[in-house]
């Protein structure tokens, strides 16, 4: 991104300003010297206060400080005129016109959208401010991220309980979800107990507790009951790793996540992937409707996009498969097959290929295989 | 920052080994560094505003300067050309030493403010140049505060618009100063009363008219009607002829059908008349305001929010994102997101992307997918770690069908 020009532009805004600054200082100051002189000389010699004011007049003519002010700010003016046409150049002036005015969105909502994202920060303050000048209803998840962050606290002080306790509580869940939450906030509290210098009780908290990860973690749990050897001076271990704070960001990444997803909500939060989604999206999509405005067609009324929006792998949520012969995307009425060879199209492609022709098989577009149009298997993603 | 010519976008997939038979490969996604490129293309207004305010600051200062110093270059000459005595010289004198005196202060006070306003634009340009590929998650997070602000701002949630601009350090950032500014006048119109919205048409004369904006012609016709309303006929008539008549060469029409009301009472029956004497016609003055207001510091109509909500959702959309199964992680499983998206059309897609629903992850040619017996299709990855732990037994987890790892069968999705 060339910002360099705008910073040229916006560089020569300033010395221009600062070079009229002077130039005005300047003519102020002489206009006020001149009036001191001219007052002086009225007040302690004789001469003649007319002819003074007169010289004084004369000077000022002659000096034209209202001309010269003019002159100081023409520069300062072309420098001004210009820079906005420089920012219109580097930058796109107009994204509103990707909005769509005929999908005005509902306030509310979008208020609602705005607490919620504020409560799932830990912005609680501030959402209840904005809870309170919208006049908007109380948020119902309020409640389960203020617990949330209470954990999410406790586990900044290095105290473990409540955040054990919630995984505890929701342990069937958590294995549902295939998460390790309850390995790490054990493994992590274990930690503890050995480098408070315990080890009887280090050891007898693994005996208690991690036996339930045998199969799963074994190696993670003959690190951690090995790193006892060490008690006194892990750093010099080859486990000195259990020592770094990672470990804990690690943990409280986790238990987000997981707190998070039992709450029916997402791990990241939704409005910040929708206006990620949107930054990469709006690009394109304002290309096509310069285009589209170009040719002087409308383009607010159509149900799908005609121009894709290629978005990174995180945001792809759903398997979307496209025909690539007919470059449609597979539903429910034309479902992806896959033929005998291994290759996939879609069931429409597969029939208008297979009655081309009066016979029921057809060669697959990419290996020469003959396929049987009644033996293709529908594929579910 | 530069777009890096050596960065050509493999950072997110990597190509390993090239696909079976013929199988086109899938588009590399636009490199990082210049997704970050056409995103900075978007800041236009986060630039713009500040400059806007800067310049207006600048010519106001200079045009009250030019009058002073204009007034004072006179007064000399006016004292120079008549006959006062040495004691009213010396005195008038006097006081326009002091003027200028005063001047001098007005000056550096004006050119503080003016340099405050100059650092507030260079912060932004430096805000943007700070965007870096490697922190682009944080500079996300604070484009996100930003574009909240802007929100409250426009609908004048002031106090959370502050808090939040405080709290997230963005407070050069942000523009409060200036919608407070538009709000006061906003006030007033929908108070009825036109005197701050003249005065802001007043103090921004030149730009307006280079727009051939007919706001003021609007405040002024509104003016009138409302004299006419409260039957002030005479009055009306005095308005029209002091307010209305410059406006006659380039309105004609307008300036006439709106003095016909003269002959109409408030009341009216008549629609054309009676729309005129519409309590409605304050909103549109209201939203006219708004306009001229934001085309004069190259603002938005709209929120930010939600122009880039708008654009982010119907990228998003799918018809899977309305199912009932459908992933948290998609943000319009959430009831609210679904509401907006509503009349937003769906997204497209040219290249088919899978997602296995076990682990997660895309299957391509890294982790091909594989298809069940039953025609169900997951991993590579998640199949081998669910055989490896089951002895080689498999089982949907969708529909339960058990098979083993061996009756697998291998997709190729171009």
């Amino acid at each position: 991104m060339e910002l360099k020009s705008i910073k040229d532009a916006f560089d020569r805004v300033a010395n221009k300003h600062k070079l009229s600054h002077t130039k005005t200082h300047e003519i102020v100051h002489m206009l006020s010297q001149e009036l001191d002189k001219a007052l002086s000389l009225m007040q302690d010699t004789q001469l003649d206060h007319k002819s003074i004011l007169v010289d004084a007049k004369k000077l000022f003519t002659d000096k034209s400080p209202a001309a010269q002010l003019d002159s100081a700010e023409k520069e300062l003016n072309v420098a001004l005129t210009k820079y906005p046409k420089v920012l219109e150049k580097q930058l796109n002036p107009e994204i509103a016109k990707a909005y769509r005015t005929n999908a005005e969105f509902d306030t509310h909502v979008v208020n609602q959208i705005i607490a919620n994202f504020f409560y799932r920060q830990g912005m609680f303050e501030i959402g209840d401010c904005f809870v309170a000048e919208t006049g908007e209803s109380e948020c119902t998840t309020r409640q389960s991220f203020v617990e949330m962050y209470e954990i999410l606290e406790a586990m900044e002080r290095r105290d473990l309980a409540p955040a054990l306790n919630w995984a505890g509580a929701n342990s069937e869940r958590l294995k549902q979800a295939r998460s390790d939450l309850e390995m790490k906030l054990h493994s992590l509290q274990f930690l503890k107990i050995s480098q408070g210098q315990n080890s009887q009780e280090a050891l007898s908290y693994a005996r208690k507790h991690f036996a339930v990860y045998a199969d799963s973690c074994l190696y993670e749990i003959q690190k951690l009951v090995c790193s006892l050897l060490w008690d006194k001076n892990l750093e010099q271990s080859p486990y000195s790793e259990f020592l770094s704070p990672v470990l804990w960001d690690n943990a409280v990444r986790e238990l987000t996540r997981q707190y998070c997803n039992l709450l029916g909500e997402s791990s990241e939060s939704p409005l910040s992937v929708t206006v990620t989604a949107g930054t990469q999206a709006l690009p394109v999509l304002l290309k096509y409707i310069n285009v589209m405005a170009n040719k002087k067609l409308d383009w607010q009324s159509v149900e799908q996009l005609p121009v894709a929006v290629e978005l990174p792998e995180e945001f792809q949520f759903h398997s979307v498969f496209v025909c690539p012969v007919s470059k449609e995307q597979s539903s429910e009425d034309n479902p992806p097959m896959m033929m005998s060879c291994g290759h996939v199209l879609c069931k429409q492609t597969i029939t208008r290929m297979s009655k081309n022709g009066a016979k029921t098989s057809f060669k697959c577009p990419y290996c020469p295989t003959d396929i049987d149009s009644t033996r293709c298997k529908q594929l579910y993603f | 920052m530069e777009i890096d010519p050596v960065t050509n976008g493999n950072t997110d997939t990597v190509m390993a080994e090239p696909a079976p038979a013929i199988a086109p490969s899938r588009p590399v996604p636009s490199s990082r560094s210049s997704q970050l490129t056409e995103s900075i293309k978007l800041e236009h207004q986060l630039l713009r505003v500040p400059f806007e305010h800067y310049k207006k600051t600048i010519r106001a200062n200079h045009r009250s300067l030019e009058k002073e110093v204009s007034s004072v270059v006179s007064s000399v000459g006016d004292l120079a050309d008549n006959d006062w005595s040495k004691d009213v010289a010396v005195s008038r004198l006097t006081s326009l030493v002091s003027r200028l005196q005063g001047l001098k202060r007005k000056l550096e006070e004006g050119s503080n403010v003016e340099n405050l306003q100059a650092q507030r634009c260079r912060a932004r340009i430096d805000h943007l140049d700070s965007a870096d590929v490697e922190n682009i998650t944080e500079w996300n997070n604070t484009k996100l505060k930003r574009i909240l602000v802007d929100y409250m701002l426009r609908m004048s949630y002031f106090e959370t618009a502050s808090k939040l601009s405080e709290s997230s350090n963005i407070s050069d950032l942000v523009d409060i100063d200036i919608f407070r500014e538009a709000k006061k006048v906003i006030d007033a119109l929908k108070r009825r009363e036109v005197a701050s919205a003249l005065a802001w048409c007043a103090d921004n004369k030149t730009r307006l008219k280079k727009s051939k904006s007919k706001l003021e012609f609007q405040l002024r016709l509104q003016e009138f009607i409302e004299l006419v309303r409260a039957d002030s006929y005479k009055q009306a008539i005095l308005y029209a002829r002091k307010h209305l008549t410059p406006w006659g060469a380039t309105h004609m029409n307008e300036l006439q059908h709106v003095l016909a009301t003269l002959a109409f009472k408030s009341t009216t029956e008549c629609p054309k008349y009676k729309a005129l004497f519409e309590p409605q016609q304050w909103d549109v003055l209201v939203h006219q305001f708004k306009q001229e207001f934001c085309k004069l510091y190259g603002m938005t109509m709209e929120p930010l929010l939600n122009i880039y909500l708008q654009a982010g959702l119907t990228a998003l959309k799918t018809p899977y994102s309305f199912e009932e199964g459908c992933t948290k992680e998609d943000p319009l499983s959430q009831e609210s997101f679904r509401k907006l998206a509503l009349p937003l059309p769906y997204s497209k897609q040219e290249h088919s992307k899978l997602v296995c629903y076990i682990s997660k992850e895309l299957m391509d040619t890294e982790n091909p997918p594989q298809v069940l017996p039953n025609g169900y299709v997951y991993s590579t990855k998640a199949l081998k770690e669910m055989a490896d732990k089951n002895k080689g037994e498999i089982k949907c987890p969708r529909t339960g069908f058990v098979c083993n790892h061996t009756d697998l069968v291998k997709a190729y999705i171009s």
